[in-house]
């Protein structure tokens, strides 16, 4: 008997819940009227997660975008030194031997006797292929080649400009210093003490 | 524009923006740019247009999950007039195009185009859809749908992040506004060609060009293959409970079957053919091995290898391992499927792959791709259209990488080879497995004084989760008979798997069952561990159980959100478990990189460290918030009468058949069968952390969903208890390394991934490369019961009872 009372109560709390949902997103709405400034809501915007459910966590791209986390991969990119225009490359081939589809093409550079010189000439990467498994930049040993955040890259043709070839990819150190703060405060630190300890040797 | 007292006020306006000198009380904005947009009837026009662009409500793979992530709360693409994805290509715009497009499912897609009316606009979302992506060598994925159809918009990425779509939408809308009335050429005299629908040959191909192909197949060149050196195998020690476990069914079967009928080999039983049935059947009956998890086979220079896993539920542990030999000439062997029916897709698949026959097989025909296609790809003489070298890494990579597109290579310029002296003018295409009635089929039906029809669900289906197609025989609305119909996402893991080394198979693995990333590389990792002999440190053997656990979660969590969504219960249920399943995937890009694609697990450990704000962010979240999200989602779903009334009873899978339909993760545990193969067989560190197997007897859908909900909270406890007991230390074995060799051997290694036992068997031969890598999938297999389930029902139910199979079909079809 009481069951048969309590029969379509349940459908009942159900729609109060969603009721609930979408009225709280307007208290919100309410709640930034006192000047309350809104956050996109999620865990890498605030450093925490709210401890309730419900709520109105919509990111107004493209007026605001998430904040990708520093290991964000999306394309890879090709390093030059800031102060010189060096090109970090020395083409070892890791990062093509490495590559899980097998879209990096290096071409390596040589000199006028046709000695191999550790720099590239080329460098391509076929992006309608790339996996962004992020392989090349783990496993480069002279942080030649990192992922970059940038994913805004749509375009309406992909014959000619999704194979990106060496002026595509690269990007400055300062870029890098940029978009990658604590990876490269490391590699430069861990590149000081190495100088360093060459300095002592000589 | 009309009117020039307007036009003198806008630019007259224009001047006052310019110059920035507004006289008082005169307000320029936005209204400025409205009445200069209304400047003919294009601006009016193309505003309309670009406002309620909507989407086709398709998805093809991983890219299609981030589709529906763009259509979640978070990024909410209702923000840009596209949240209607239509069901019908009748009522939709724009075609997103999310995924691998495969040969088997592009006369699909191009069908679904010719239906949409003009304008039509397509999004190629992500690399595989733009150009193959990946998986672009392999033989079953066309390079690019641009090959088929016209592409509006490219949208790069693997997958391309939720903003990564939206901003690709945002520039179909600016391609929008360039229209001009006078020059669109649908409202011009003339009704629109469709666009040829391609052909599944040997091959797949265009129906115009059979004269082309006929004149010139003469000139496609054969590829020519380089052997390579064989390398010094070091044999991997084999592991002691397998070996021990051998001994003792090599003694049993000594006394039942007589010793003739096997040879024992280390941690193998070599079974002679004709006997293979007795053995097994006695295994079953007599030794408790009832649970048949893996088959597969091995293409040796002299032989073919079928190889079967045999687990114990009741007795748990290792696995009895039995190997057959089959001539190469003549591959035939009997079919197991009278002993175990788990084998009938695997056997299928087997066939399909390898070429070897299983007598008494009552269905023995091509699973994954199509009849009549040509050759059986996991030979190793086989070769696809883009081969270009037995291993990879390749030779024309560096130091002298030119860069030279595959299609180039080819004299068709895509992803085909046809067979010389295959004659396309006198090709007809078998009638088996073509999506009409057959004239048999229709003959046999008209005897029946009711109305049977027979219903294709699939393959573009919203509710089939992905490209998962059924052939359903109804009786009215009764279902009589159905068949699943697979392959439509075959992106041939396992032969490209084969090309790759080692290391490369770890993103790949991302990629199969994609909505569960971190648990596939769990499985991949130690299954080569077990050859390499690694030991994995204390800190990541710990945070491997914290991502697996928290994996767990999102897609039980997804699971249960589009089970209520199949129900009828649409898209708010999977709205809200999708803000929760957002928090983890958080938690996954900032420490792995991706949302999806983590890529995260390495031999010998993982790739990068947490850190301090992953844990106290993971700690609020299996603390505070999931408990609450689960519990609401149990709340205001569970005891609901609309969801207890389509669940309760509804495809009931008893325990005897489930476990012989070798049914696994919770379809099997709803069916009151307590097997968890993180309690059967631990592996990692599972044994030192307190969580039950929840175990339910309905075997209904209500269990399933219901058997998931309890996984979800045992699931917490673990990552609660890990994040605890969290040690420091290094998080990997040795140095990073990118190249590995693994010691000769075959392992089968699996884990309790989400979706049921994840199995990965590989053979290696000392080398860099894996000789053979087949993945068992549970999702594959749980297939299996869905017609057994099914029959009975009415044809909503079977939606349903699909949905609570809860099937991710990069897993089905690899």
């Amino acid at each position: 008997m009481r069951d048969l009372f309590k029969f379509g109560f349940n459908i009942r709390t159900g729609l109060w819940i969603t009721i609930y949902h979408w009225a709280y997103t307007y208290w919100q709405d309410f709640q930034r009227l006192t000047g309350k400034p809104w956050q996109p809501s999620g865990l890498l915007s605030s450093g925490k997660i709210g401890g309730d459910t419900l709520g109105y966590m919509t990111i107004q791209y493209p007026e605001v975008k998430i904040i990708t986390p520093e290991r964000f991969r999306f394309m890879p990119m090709l390093i030059y030194e800031e102060e010189d225009g060096d090109i970090r490359c020395t083409s070892c081939g890791i990062c093509a031997k490495v590559c899980p589809p097998q879209c990096i093409w290096i071409v390596q550079s040589k000199d006028s006797s046709g000695k191999t010189i550790p720099q590239c000439s080329e460098f391509y990467i076929d992006t309608s292929i790339c996996m962004q498994c992020g392989f090349c930049a783990e496993y480069c040993p002279f942080d030649a080649i990192k992922m970059n955040h940038d994913y805004e890259l749509s375009s309406f043709e992909r014959h000619e400009s999704w194979v990106y070839n060496m002026q595509d990819l690269l990007v400055s150190t300062t870029y890098y210093a940029q978009t990658h703060p604590n990876d490269w405060n490391r590699e430069e630190s861990a590149r000081a003490t190495k100088a360093a300890e060459k300095a002592a040797v000589h | 524009m009309p009117n020039k007292a307007v036009r003198d006020v806008v630019e007259r306006y224009d001047d006052y923006i310019e110059q920035g000198d507004a006289p008082e009380g005169v307000w320029v904005g936005p209204w400025n740019n409205l009445i200069k947009s209304l400047d003919s009837l294009n601006g009016l026009y193309n505003w309309g247009r670009k406002s309620s662009i909507w989407p086709l409500g398709f998805g093809l793979a991983c890219c299609a999950i981030e589709m529906i992530c763009t259509g979640f709360a978070r990024f909410d693409i209702a923000r840009f007039g596209a949240e209607l994805f239509r069901a019908s290509p009748r009522q939709a715009d724009v075609m997103i195009v999310s995924g691998t497009v495969t040969k088997k499912m592009v006369p699909q897609i191009v069908r679904l185009y010719n239906q949409m009316p003009e304008p039509r606009y397509v999004i190629a979302m992500g690399a595989c859809a733009t150009g193959g992506g990946p998986f672009k060598e392999g033989y079953n994925v066309v390079s690019g749908i641009d090959k088929y159809l016209p592409v509006d918009v490219y949208v790069p990425g693997c997958p391309p992040t939720p903003s990564a779509l939206l901003q690709g939408l945002m520039t179909l809308q600016a391609k929008i506004e360039g229209q001009k009335l006078s020059e669109v050429p649908w409202y011009r005299a003339g009704v629109s060609e469709g666009f040829p629908v391609p052909v599944l040959g040997p091959d797949i191909f265009d129906p115009r060009q059979i004269p082309v192909i006929d004149a010139r197949l003469s000139e496609q060149e054969e590829p020519t293959t380089k052997a390579g050196k064989p390398p010094k195998a070091k044999p991997a020690e084999l592991p002691a409970p397998e070996v021990e476990l051998t001994k003792l069914a090599a003694e049993f079967l000594r006394g039942t079957v007589g010793a003739d009928a096997f040879r024992d080999e280390g941690n193998a039983l070599i079974v002679e053919p004709l006997r293979l049935v007795d053995v097994c059947h006695s295994l079953r009956n007599g030794f408790g091995f009832d649970y048949l998890s893996n088959v597969t086979s091995v293409d040796y220079p002299d032989r073919f290898e079928v190889v079967y896993h045999i687990y114990s539920i009741a007795k748990g542990g290792a696995h009895i391992y039995l190997k057959v030999h089959v001539d190469r000439d003549d591959p035939v062997i009997p079919s197991l499927i009278s002993v175990y029916r788990s084998a009938d897709f695997q056997e299928r698949e087997v066939y399909d792959m390898m070429g070897i026959r299983f007598a008494g097989h009552p269905n023995l025909k091509r699973i994954l791709l199509w009849e009549g296609f040509e050759g059986f790809p996991l030979r190793k003489d086989w070769k696809e259209a883009y081969y270009e070298q037995e291993q990879k890494p390749f030779d024309s990579r560096w130091p002298e990488g030119y860069h030279v597109a595959a299609e180039d290579r080819n004299i068709w310029g895509k992803n085909v080879r046809y067979p010389q002296g295959w004659d396309p003018k006198t090709w007809k295409a078998p009638t088996d497995g073509t999506l009409v009635l057959q004239p048999e089929e229709l003959s046999a039906l008209s005897d029946i004084d009711t109305d049977k029809i027979i219903l294709n669900i699939g393959p573009q289906h919203p509710s089939t989760h992905g490209v998962f197609h059924m052939r359903v025989l109804l009786d009215g609305e009764t279902v009589v008979d159905l068949e699943p119909v697979m392959g439509y996402l075959h992106r041939n893991h396992e032969q490209i798997g084969e090309r790759n080394a080692w290391l490369m198979n770890m993103p790949f693995t991302d990629r199969l069952d994609y909505l569960t990333g971190m648990g596939n590389n769990f499985g991949y990792a130690i299954t080569v561990e077990k050859l390499m002999g690694s030991k994995v440190p204390e800190r990541a053997e710990y945070i491997r159980v914290i991502m697996a656990e928290l994996t767990r979660i999102a897609s039980h969590l997804w699971a249960a959100g589009f089970l209520i969504s199949d129900l009828g219960a649409f898209f708010t249920p999977a709205n809200y478990i999708g803000e929760e399943r957002e928090m983890i995937l958080d938690l996954f890009e900032m420490t792995a990189g991706s949302r999806m694609m983590v890529n995260y697990f390495r031999f010998g450990g993982v790739a990068y460290d947490i850190s301090d704000t992953f844990i106290a962010a993971a700690t609020h979240l299996v603390k505070e918030r999931l408990p609450r999200a689960m519990e609401e989602l149990d709340r205001y779903v569970t005891a609901n009468e609309i969801v207890q009334a389509r669940t309760k009873g509804i495809g009931v899978l008893p325990r005897d058949e489930a476990i012989n339909y070798g049914a696994a993760g919770p379809v099997l545990r709803a069916s009151g069968v307590q097997y968890d193969v993180r309690k059967a067989e631990p592996y990692s560190i599972y044994d030192r952390f307190d969580f039950e197997v929840p175990v339910l007897y309905g075997g209904d859908i209500f269990d399933r969903y219901w058997v998931r909900m309890l996984e979800a909270e045992q699931s917490r406890r673990i990552v609660e208890q890990a994040l605890r007991d969290l040690p420091g230390g290094p998080i990997l074995e040795g140095a990073p390394r990118w190249s590995t060799r693994v010691p000769a051997g075959e392992a089968y290694g699996r884990v309790e991934n989400p979706k049921g036992e994840l199995g990965f068997y590989v053979v290696s031969d000392g080398g860099s490369n894996p000789y053979r890598y087949h993945v068992r999938s549970p999702s594959f297999v749980n297939l299996t019961t869905l017609a057994e389930m099914s029959k009975g029902h009415k044809v909503a139910d079977v939606i349903g009872i699909l949905g609570s199979l809860d099937i991710v079909l990069g897993e089905v079809d690899r």
